[in-house]
């Protein structure tokens, strides 16, 4: 299991080069997908989220590792999907309409990615329509709204009730976040989940899981 | 650890400079400095000072003190017993630690104060050895628990035993002073390995105004024979001791420092020496001592760049606080004159952690606390590096417009380097820090002190030595 232990390494490295090579060489050598996603993609980002919460590693190399683990995951995911095995889930992204901040955002993406998840970002400024056709496309298990500004705050109930009435809600569960963002005002709305900060998003996403 | 050098912050002129060096050698050639030590009074004696016995005055010419400055080391090299520890002191390059010596401590658990005792001597070092930010020490508590002809080696010692950065302290007795040099004479194994690498140092003072004590210029002249490295303060106080203005108290700042630096070449040419400043101001409004007061950043930046101009290594003072608790006053006090004296370049800046209220007690956590203000205020020194890779061309090129720099190889090669991290500071957001139970500042650090004073292992001697010193020095204590 030396290759397994060398993945979770470079994972935590952040060596997005190496990782999906090594994932594939460990494909080629038998090893069952959901044995190289738990023991060392799992592993391997278990240990940089352990290593950021001491403060020894830096969001940004928690964000390389989280590249390398969606490197490694564009290369498993088709044999999990194969075996059967159930990944992390899918999340859609995106910055509510008349908002064009987006840098809170991609870091709550990569995090999801580094989580494993399967992650569709629609961009900014993306009107309630748009929400509602990607999760009828790509029936996520979340869909995560972002807001900076207070007066874009008002998107995120109108994209909730624009679920409700495309009869989607039930099937997904809404994250909120942005700096104006608070967990009154997510319950307020009818968000399900809600977190301060980036860091703390794919913790809450999991608590979400239907 | 490499030097690094300030001399960005320049309180005075090349003009204001020149004018306070002539007026400080008005003031030894025409009014002279009394001079009380009789080992002192006959070093100056015999090498043709004008002396008048009657009044133990000693006037000393413009030419004997070009002397001196010429013979004095223009670099001194304070050791640490680990080279990562080695003080440059020359030029501009900084440092910073702690000061002395108090009597009083404000207790870690109780948070009450009470008098020091050789426990303190130890657990202070022991924390100052740890806290990466405090550069050397300057041994801070007086053991109020030992008898007085015990002090001076017992003080040392504890020290030496806790931690392993350069140790300069202020005396009491010549012969606690000589026993300190042979016992650091075995501890670094032999008289000529510890003037290699001197790991100890000393302070002795000239009393402003102009005026030379019989102990410490007895001292003075020992540890000059003794060739140990000596830093010489003198702490004039704008309107008690020196003129209220600060060009006044300068001049005669420099007038008393170099009586001493003269003395030390006198009697021992090369002998390392710092020209020192501990000046600070008084508050007219009661005529109390002062030692947080902007004045005292003013004048000990002032006194780091009288020393510059005269190509002398300079301890100097900043960092000090009359706040009682750790409180705003505590903190914009300390920060201040960190900073002015940090960024004048001077080379040993000490009672800068640890110190509170007129600098006349030691507190625990305040340690914890100056070292985030003193690493905040050094970096304030290392300036803003200007070179390709900093200005990073190619990582604009990488991210491109509207893009991001978190993730690019450029950030994660110099987030640490360039940015100070406080360890203290709070930067979460309110809802995490509410859930840390609202944590302030004063309660972190005392929970850093604890947890240093548990878990930090000191270099320390080896057990052969350390019995070996008790042998000889049946003073010291366990």
């Amino acid at each position: 299991m030396e290759l397994l232990e060398k993945i979770s390494e470079e994972l935590q490295n952040g060596n997005f080069i190496d990782v999906p090579k090594l994932t594939q060489e460990a494909l080629v050598q038998g090893i069952s997908p959901a044995v190289i996603l738990s023991d060392a993609l799992v592993a391997g980002m278990d240990v940089v989220g352990e290593k950021f919460r001491r403060d020894e590693l830096f969001m940004p190399e928690v964000l390389i590792a989280a590249k390398a683990m969606q490197a490694a995951m564009t290369v498993l995911r088709p044999k999990l999907i194969e075996t059967g095995v159930e990944t992390a889930g899918t999340i859609v992204i995106g910055t509510v309409q008349e908002d064009l901040h987006d840098i809170g955002k991609n870091l709550v993406g990569m995090l999801f990615e580094g989580a494993g998840y399967q992650v569709i970002d629609l961009g900014v400024g993306v009107a309630s329509g748009r929400f509602v056709e990607a999760v009828r496309t790509h029936k996520p298990d979340i869909v995560g709204l972002s807001s900076l500004l207070t007066t874009t705050m008002p998107r995120m109930r109108e994209v909730i009730e624009s679920l409700v009435e495309a009869g989607l809600r039930g099937s997904v569960k809404v994250m909120v976040g942005g700096a104006p963002v608070t967990e009154k005002f997510a319950r307020d709305i009818g968000a399900d989940g809600y977190s301060p900060d980036a860091a703390s998003a794919v913790e809450k996403a999991r608590t979400l899981k239907p | 650890m490499k030097p690094t050098a300030g001399g960005q912050y320049r309180p005075l002129t090349d003009e204001g400079i020149r004018k306070i060096h002539d007026s400080a050698m008005t003031l030894l050639s025409e009014i002279g400095v009394e001079v009380h030590s009789k080992l002192a009074f006959e070093t100056f004696q015999k090498h043709k000072a004008v002396c008048d016995p009657s009044k133990n005055l000693v006037k000393v010419s413009r030419s004997m003190v070009e002397d001196a400055i010429a013979r004095a080391p223009k670099k001194v090299v304070l050791c640490g017993r680990e080279e990562k520890h080695d003080l440059y002191c020359e030029g501009k390059n900084v440092h910073m630690g702690t000061g002395g010596t108090v009597l009083n401590v404000i207790d870690l658990e109780t948070g009450v104060k009470r008098p020091t005792t050789l426990k303190d001597v130890r657990d202070i070092a022991r924390l100052c050895d740890a806290l990466e930010n405090v550069h050397f020490m300057v041994l801070p508590v007086y053991p109020n628990d030992l008898p007085p002809e015990d002090v001076d080696l017992n003080r040392f010692h504890s020290s030496i035993l806790n931690c392993s950065k350069h140790l300069m302290g202020g005396i009491y007795t010549l012969q606690g002073t000589l026993d300190i040099i042979r016992m650091a004479e075995r501890i670094a194994g032999s008289p000529q390995a510890l003037r290699e690498r001197p790991f100890v140092s000393f302070i002795t003072c000239v009393v402003s105004p102009l005026k030379m004590d019989d102990i410490y210029g007895d001292i003075l002249y020992h540890i000059a024979k003794a060739g140990m490295p000596v830093a010489i303060p003198a702490e004039p106080l704008t309107g008690a001791t020196a003129p209220v203005t600060i060009a006044g108290l300068l001049a005669g700042l420099h007038a008393e420092t170099l009586s001493g630096v003269v003395l030390t070449q006198l009697v021992n040419p090369g002998t390392p020496v710092l020209y020192a400043c501990t000046a600070t101001s008084t508050d007219l409004r009661t005529m109390g001592y002062v030692s947080g007061s902007v004045e005292m950043g003013l004048i000990n930046a002032g006194a780091a760049a009288m020393a510059q101009y005269l190509n002398l290594p300079n301890y100097t003072t900043a960092g000090m606080s009359d706040a009682k608790v750790v409180d705003a006053q505590n903190g914009y006090e300390k920060a201040v004159t960190d900073v002015l004296v940090a960024l004048s370049g001077s080379n040993f800046i000490h009672d800068a952690a640890g110190l509170v209220e007129f600098a006349s007690t030691a507190s625990y956590k305040q340690y914890v606390i100056d070292n985030e203000i003193i690493g905040m205020a050094m970096r304030a020194v290392r300036g803003i590096e200007v070179t390709d890779d900093t200005i990073a061309l190619d990582a604009y090129r990488r991210v491109g417009p509207g893009g991001n720099f978190l993730a690019d190889p450029h950030t994660i090669l110099w987030m640490r380097r360039e940015h100070y991290l406080p360890k203290l500071s709070d930067r979460q957001l309110r809802i995490n820090w509410e859930k840390a139970g609202s944590p302030t500042v004063e309660e972190k650090a005392v929970a850093a002190a604890k947890r240093i004073l548990k878990e930090h292992k000191p270099l320390g001697l080896s057990g052969e030595l350390k019995d070996s010193l008790r042998a000889q020095f049946p003073g010291i204590r366990p």
